[in-house]
């Protein structure tokens, strides 16, 4: 079973064998890297992509960012929003795109998870509320990679998590080796995303293992399982788990924030759901 | 997932009043009411745009449109969703996943929040 994890690893960690990522992605972390570039060369590059910059505006206008006017240039998007934002940004649509029509619930949970991120970090009054967001819609980004690359596994990881009544994460280190989390981990840290997006991504089913970025962890962490008490998850058997205490403890949440932060997701989760309906339509 | 729509609502033996629906703005039809008040999405909290009561035109759906409003809330029941269910099966639903976390208070606080949501949501 180690040597699936590695396995696993290995896969990853070979760029050849990564799912094709735009040509985009390679200059853009060279130009980052750079320091000095500005924003203009960054938004040049993305825009030279004319398929890829609909879609990334597409993702910049939808409920989950809840900007109040249309984002309609790359170069707005890249100062509302940071390079990083838009990045991971890209890569999402690259990786959605590659699952397949049955994947579409995954989608509309990730969706999901980022508008609620997006509402309690709201709540909170955080600064970089569209990193969390966005960490929210990466989160389950390992679970893509299982499916592409292990398809054979995804059902016997399904049985198990039914038979034994175990999330799903639970099935998976047992058959795996590993989680999603953990692959999701690797994949992000092979894009070079910052810690920021890479700790919730890595610990959202375990809060208290984050280290730098407990307040998004704690964020993402509460956000999927608001989503999946929702009904817009894929829990299965086990159901609704309990919210963790690195997480209650990190977000300190009072009953008159609970009550807003779930009234304003019901409201929300409604655009959500149409705006997968709009994606599925194109 | 989530399909299209369709309007007139089958009559399912549902034991609620059902007054009032959000819908995204995409389904809004000349003839519905708006059930609560609209106001710029920027300003939530600011002067309505069309009151409580205000019978849609197309021109009217159009400027929301324009405005850049994203869902409505209208009386009645007027657009079933596909994979809608009535209020019964939702909170059957919802007791169905939070069954593991019962002895939770934390998670049974959420949980009636949650429910209340939905009723209302159903109800107006």
């Amino acid at each position: 079973m180690e040597d699936k994890r590695d396995e696993i690893r290995q896969l990853i960690e070979d760029t050849k064998s990564l799912p094709t990522l735009p040509t985009v992605i390679t200059k853009l972390n060279a130009l980052v890297a750079r320091k000095n570039s500005t924003n203009q060369e960054i938004a040049r590059v993305i825009s030279s992509d004319q398929i890829l910059s609909a879609k990334v505006l597409r993702l910049v206008n939808s409920p989950f960012y809840g900007f109040s006017r249309r984002v309609s240039t790359v170069s707005n998007a890249l100062i509302l929003l940071g390079v990083n934002v838009i990045k991971s940004l890209i890569l999402s649509t690259s990786i959605f795109e590659m699952m397949e029509k049955n994947l579409v619930g995954l989608w509309e949970h990730s969706m999901a998870t980022a508008v609620a991120s997006n509402v309690i970090a709201t709540r909170m009054n955080l600064p970089d509320k569209e990193e969390v967001s966005t960490a929210g819609l990466l989160h389950d980004i390992g679970k893509i990679v299982i499916r592409i690359y292990l398809n054979n596994d995804v059902d016997r990881i399904a049985a198990l998590a039914e038979e034994k009544g175990i999330p799903n994460y639970e099935a998976e280190r047992l058959i795996l080796g590993t989680d999603h989390s953990e692959v999701g981990k690797w994949l992000s840290e092979s894009w070079l995303l910052p810690e920021k997006l890479i700790e919730p991504i890595a610990c959202h089913h375990d809060v208290a293992k984050s280290v730098n970025h407990r307040h998004h962890t704690a964020i993402v962490h509460f956000a999927n399982i608001l989503v999946e008490a929702r009904g817009m998850g894929h829990g299965g058997a086990a159901g609704v788990p309990s919210i963790q205490d690195a997480a209650k403890e990190a977000l300190k949440l009072s009953n008159d924030d609970l009550e807003a932060i779930i009234a304003n997701l019901e409201d929300k989760l409604v655009e959500v759901r149409n705006f997968s309906m709009d994606i599925q339509d194109t | 997932m989530a399909g299209g729509a369709r309007f007139s609502r089958p009559l399912t033996g549902i034991s609620v009043d059902i007054s009032m629906q959000t819908i995204p703005l995409t389904l809004a039809q000349p003839g519905m009411v708006l059930a609560k008040e609209v106001t710029r999405p920027e300003k939530p909290d600011g002067p309505a745009l069309f009151g409580k009561g205000t019978e849609l035109s197309e021109s009217a759906i159009d400027r929301l449109k324009q405005l850049g409003v994203a869902t409505i809330t209208v009386e009645g029941h007027p657009v079933v969703m596909e994979d809608d269910e009535s209020l019964d099966q939702q909170l059957a639903g919802l007791d169905q996943r939070f069954r593991h976390v019962e002895r939770d208070p934390y998670m049974m606080k959420i949980k009636a929040l949650i429910r209340k949501q939905i009723v209302r949501s159903m109800e107006g």
